[in-house]
């Protein structure tokens, strides 16, 4: 069992990114772990098994939704400018920022963290006071920030939920990126740090709370955007509820295998929920909060946890739909009306029709309240 | 390579599959002809217009342009319905076809089209499918055989390409550009004959493919034996035909006796045929051919392999065509995009190259494709979440991608008898047709019968959809407008799209009437109730179609009799109330009393049902029922009975539970501008709201709407109803007044300012103030105003010191 709950990528995948940088053909950008060509491998998974030391190994895809999106963000990241990933709550921009760095700069863990409390010290570079008083500014007395790593060493930095931070110090970051220096006047003559090959930033956003509407057109223009949208097929949306719950229960060491039935009734309801218009063809009404599929998984691995701590180690759909309600009465009541319509009609033309979990899925609705 | 075929004819076929529209096939079809230099070119194409092939390949014609077919089932051999069929086959520059049709005549190569006739393949196919599919823009192309078979979904996931466009764009068109045409063409002959593999024989069946190649092959075999070389020299055939096509021909021509089969097999007489189908060219405009604008015609974006096809014809080595048609897109699209608010920089446009170009790569790609071009564009130029506030750059491109402009076609081109005729008329009538400035006219249709006949004319080309003319003023019978206007202005034009437009509806006759006619004919089959048919009267009176009238009159008096829908009774209504008032103008000598009467009493006997609308209706329901109330007013003295009875049904209707406030409103205001209702009754009716239960206090405010839609001069009669007004805003709260105020303001629409002046004195009475008093402010002397400036200047003052 791992000792972290949730261990960075470049640990979980180790072994891949190894054997991906050893078989690796293409041309590498300057700085640059592995070729644009495996880094998509790595993303988006290979056909075929790789073959690395006698041992093979085989690439499954990371990241579902769009892969051209994937690769217009390694080209971005390859290139002079910013990446920023934008869109709703849920829909794996961190994680792919996440897989990008790993894959790119064999780290994913320098990162600044956006909050509205985020200061330009805490962007650009601050002083380790003892040292400052004792002798005076120098390299050893800055305190470097993931940006100011980023520039040092060669690789990327990650700005997490940058709009959560006033547009004026989001600002900071724009001489930084279209000139790649960054100036440290105390350190007179010795203090410009010139970004190395290999540096970039990759910008998350999200677009329920506060957009990037408010981001200065100066800023917007050192990124190139790329807007994620929600997963548009359900059974996509199975399949990562299963891939992602079934790597949450190895980490933590839950013994109980991921049922697949279930996943599906929880992405169907998930998808089409948020898409307003069931399978068959019914107008639903959207419920205000966040349907996203990481939401889903969440609810899901609820479930698995309570069933196998407090249950016999199988799903139950009962618990399932306890569970539902937790997640959809975040933000008003109004959206637990809409799950109970959604139940009476929806889901109780399909239990008719299909029966068996669907039915009881159906029976399931008394815990909706 | 294309596969190579010895026959006892003493013949050398190639078959060359190709795909319409796209730009190296047509380079390597263009290439095989030069090279192998065969004796005869055929290509897939229906038969009967053979004769169009010198139009076609003229230096003077240039595409895009469509070959039109028409046919006309007189006979009833395709459906019982005896319809009128049409279809059109799109050429582009880069249309494999043309070029080979181009390359053939500038070798003096003789060329022909093998396929079945057009009424022979709607013959062949089942009812719904292939070219009989419900489609207004069928397409002979049938390239979509090839784009929605199983293997292709496998094939596309395992490349990683996301649709058969962006697999043939890569494999196909960039990586194929470079390669020989033997190479070029072996490798679509093997896609094509897995293609054919996953497609069930019964599907082919069903859309007449099999009749089809059994017809081209027995034609090449024919050509064969009627053009042998007398010096026992081996003929050379090249038959250019959809790829789909491909693998099947050389089976069928494999087996040589299938081949001859082919020709008994046909279910049809040819002549029957023949003597009901025409074809003609037109010129095409690129967003018709282009294929995402929903006609299944072979590749999207035309405007930018168009680009790519210039970039490569003539040229004698490729050099990186793909590359500069990119370029040159990203300069256009950000030069549109400056000139909208939106900043874009120099700087932007070497990004979005570097994107297109290292996608390429990523992809594996020789060049940077349409697909490259559309990700850079949104990768590098669309700033912020992409949503319709953002998408202005890709909607840009888009555009630009499909192109723009028509082709032309020579002089001497076959044209349609309609377009002789819509000639013929515009001579007569002194319409200017050699420009292509926009025309005014205007014209006394009541009082000079040759103006009334160019009106006719105009309305028929409106009818037509042909774009030619517009009617800027003059009476609108649809819209039920400016019937009191005697002259109608007009503004024409002509353009080459008029005569495509003709073309189009040449199926439906020869002339300007006879096309307006037959379709007014088709319409009057589908039309769906009374008012779209009341409708349609309107259009045939306009357009002066005598002939048509009696029959839509007939219909028009049927579905008054089916109909069950009010609302369409009261369209009904409303234009045939229009007809007869501007029947004596229009001299038609139709009598329309009877028909008025039908749809009134049909009328009244839906009314009851409306009692209890919702309030989104409201309006309609109510100017339905003032549009019956000034009918039998006004045609009182043959409609007397029916007044009554239609004071019966409002009566019936004011006695129903729940019935809609405002529905009340307005029906108690009839009631009393007839007379049928003292003021006293619609004060009590009023008052009933007024002290009823919350909710129905709430409904004073609809009540008085419709009351005053109706009767708003009761409001002008003693002081009572405003006073009621003012007793009504007293019992609501200031929440449940805001949540009212829509409704009041809708009330308060039917007065003129100065009615709503005089409303609000009688109010102000009420509260003992006089009208002055709230409508007039007093004035502020300048003293006070001098005295306020320096107060703020002195506030400033101490605030800045």
């Amino acid at each position: 069992m791992q000792e972290t709950i949730k261990p960075p990528v470049e640990e979980r995948y180790k072994e891949e990114l190894e054997a991906l940088r050893g078989t690796d053909t293409g041309r590498v950008p300057e700085n640059w772990k592995m070729s644009p060509k495996a880094v998509r491998t790595f993303i988006l998974g290979s056909p075929k098994p790789i073959e690395y030391n006698g041992k093979e190994y085989k690439i499954e895809k990371k990241y579902f939704g769009n892969d051209a999106l994937v690769e217009r963000c390694i080209v971005t990241l390859a290139g002079n400018r910013g990446l920023m990933l934008v869109g709703e709550p849920g829909t794996a921009k961190t994680m792919l920022s996440e897989l990008l760095s790993a894959a790119i700069s064999g780290v994913s863990t320098n990162t600044i963290q956006g909050t509205a409390g985020t200061t330009e010290d805490m962007i650009k570079y601050s002083w380790n006071y003892a040292l400052l008083l004792a002798k005076g500014p120098s390299r050893e007395a800055l305190v470097p920030s993931p940006l100011y790593v980023g520039m040092e060493r060669g690789i990327l930095t990650r700005f997490e939920e940058i709009t959560r931070t006033p547009a004026e110090i989001q600002d900071s970051l724009i001489s930084v990126l279209s000139d790649k220096v960054l100036n440290v006047p105390e350190l007179g003559d010795d203090g410009f740090l010139f970004a190395r090959h290999g540096f970039n930033v990759i910008g998350t956003a999200n677009t329920r709370d506060k957009g990037v509407n408010e981001m200065s057109s100066a800023l917007k223009r050192r990124f190139n955007f790329e807007t994620v949208m929600p997963v548009r097929e359900a059974s996509m949306e199975k399949q990562i509820i299963l891939n992602e719950v079934a790597k949450l229960a190895d980490e933590n060491n839950i013994k109980m295998e991921a049922d697949e039935d279930v996943a599906e009734l929880l992405a169907s309801t998930y998808h089409e929920l948020r898409e307003g218009v069931s399978s068959m063809g019914h107008r639903i009404d959207k419920p205000v909060s966040v349907m996203s599929t990481a939401e889903a998984v969440s609810v899901y691995y609820q479930t698995m946890l309570t069933r196998y701590y407090y249950g016999d180690s199988r799903m139950s759909v009962d618990c399932l739909v306890q569970n539902l309600v937790g997640a959809v009465s975040k933000e008003n009541k109004e959206d637990l009306e809409k799950v109970k319509g959604y139940f009476n009609t929806v889901i109780k033309d399909k239990s008719a029709k299909e029966g068996g979990l669907w039915k009881e899925y159906y029976e399931a609705r008394k815990w909706l309240k | 390579m294309e596969r190579v075929l010895r026959s006892k004819e003493m013949a050398e076929i190639r078959l060359l599959p190709v795909r319409h529209h796209s730009p190296a096939c047509a380079f390597h079809v263009r290439d095989v002809i030069e090279k192998w230099q065969p004796d005869a070119v055929l290509i897939e194409g229906p038969d009967n217009a053979n004769s169009l092939i010198p139009i076609m390949t003229d230096k003077e014609t240039h595409a895009p342009f469509a070959i039109y077919y028409a046919y006309h089932d007189k006979t009833g051999i395709i459906s019982e319905d005896k319809q009128h069929y049409k279809c059109y086959y799109p050429f582009l520059e880069y249309s494999p076809e043309l070029e080979a049709l181009r390359t053939a005549g500038e070798n003096g190569i003789s060329s022909a089209f093998i396929d079945l006739s057009y009424g022979e393949i709607l013959a062949a196919s089942a009812q719904g499918r292939g070219l009989l599919k419900d489609d207004a823009k069928n397409s002979y192309n049938d390239d979509y055989l090839l784009t929605r078979n199983e293997y292709l979904k496998q094939l596309c996931e395992k490349t990683g390409l996301r649709s058969f466009d962006e697999f043939w764009e890569k494999f196909f068109e960039i990586n194929g550009l470079y390669e020989d045409s033997e190479t070029w063409f072996s490798h679509l002959l093997t896609y094509c004959a897995l293609a054919r593999e996953n497609t069930p024989d019964e599907e082919l069946a069903q859309e007449g493919c099999l009749a089809r190649e059994q017809h081209m092959a027995s034609g090449i075999i024919q050509w064969a034996d009627k053009h042998k070389c007398g010096d026992g020299k081996e003929q050379r055939i090249l038959v250019v035909t959809g790829g789909f096509h491909t693998p099947a021909l050389a089976k069928l021509l494999s087996e040589e006796n299938n081949a001859k089969a082919g020709a008994k097999a046909k279910r049809v007489k040819k002549s029957d045929i023949d003597k009901n189908q025409s074809v003609y060219m037109m010129p095409y405009s690129m967003e018709a051919a282009d294929a995402l604008n929903g006609y299944a015609s072979g590749m999207p974006f035309a405007g930018f392999y168009l680009k790519i096809w210039n970039g490569i014809k003539n040229q004698a080595a490729i050099s990186k065509p793909y590359e500069a048609a990119v370029l040159d897109m990203l300069v256009a699209v950000g030069k549109e995009v400056r000139k909208s608010e939106d900043c874009l920089s120099t700087y932007d446009e070497i990004c979005a190259l570097q994107m297109a170009r290292g996608l390429s790569e990523l992809r594996n790609k020789r060049e940077a494709g349409a697909y490259e071009l559309f990700d850079a564009v949104l990768a590098s130029y669309v700033k912020g979440e992409y949503n319709i506030a953002t998408d202005m750059p890709v909607r840009t491109l888009g555009r630009l991608m499909t192109g723009s402009g028509s082709g032309k076609l020579c002089d001497g081109a076959d044209v349609p008898p309609i377009i002789t005729d819509f000639n013929m008329q515009c001579k007569s009538f002194g319409l200017k047709c050699d420009t292509a400035l926009e025309n005014e006219l205007t014209l006394s249709i009541f009082s000079g019968k040759k103006h009334r006949q160019i009106s006719m004319f105009l309305h028929r080309m409106v009818f037509l959809d042909t774009e030619f003319a517009r009617r800027v003023k003059g009476p609108n019978l649809q819209l039920k407008k400016d019937k009191n206007l005697l002259r109608e202005v007009w503004k024409y034009k002509w353009s080459i799209n008029v005569h495509s437009a003709l073309i189009d509806v040449s199926v439906h006759g020869g002339t300007v009437e006879e096309a307006s006619a037959s379709l007014v004919g088709e319409r009057l089959k589908k039309a769906n109730g009374a008012g779209d048919a009341a409708y349609l009267l309107t259009q045939v009176f306009e357009m002066g179609l005598s002939q048509q009238l009696d029959a839509v009159y007939d219909r028009v008096h049927e579905l008054i009799l089916q109909d069950t829908d009010f609302y369409s009774i009261t369209d009904a209504l409303r234009s045939l109330m229009m007809l007869d008032e501007l029947g004596g103008l229009y001299e038609t000598g139709l009598e329309f009393g009877a028909l008025l009467h039908t749809a009134v009493r049909k009328f009244i006997s839906l009314l009851p049902s409306m009692a209890c609308i919702q309030d989104d209706t409201l309006t309609e329901c109510m100017d339905a029922l003032k549009l019956l109330y000034q009918i039998t007013r006004r045609k009182a003295s043959d409609m007397g009975q029916e007044r009554e009875d239609y004071f019966d049904a409002l009566d019936k209707m004011c006695r129903a539970q729940n019935i809609n406030a405002g529905l009340n409103g307005c029906i108690y205001g009839i009631l009393y501008g007839s007379g049928r209702a003292s003021s006293e009754t619609v004060e009590n009716i009023c008052r009933g709201y007024l002290t009823g239960t919350r909710e129905q206090l709430m409904q004073t405010a609809v009540f008085f709407r419709g009351l005053f839609c109706t009767a708003k001069d009761l409001v002008f009669i003693g002081d009572s109803i405003v006073g009621l007004l003012d007793e009504f805003f007293g019992a609501v709260g200031s929440g449940e007044f805001m949540e009212l105020l829509p409704q009041l303001r809708l009330a308060f629409t039917y007065f003129t300012p100065a009615e709503i002046d005089k409303i609000a004195g009688s109010a102000a009475r009420l509260h003992g103030k006089e009208k002055k008093d709230i409508t007039e402010l007093s004035e502020v002397l300048p003293e006070w105003y001098e005295y306020g400036r320096q107060l703020d200047e002195y506030a400033k003052a101490q605030m800045l010191g």
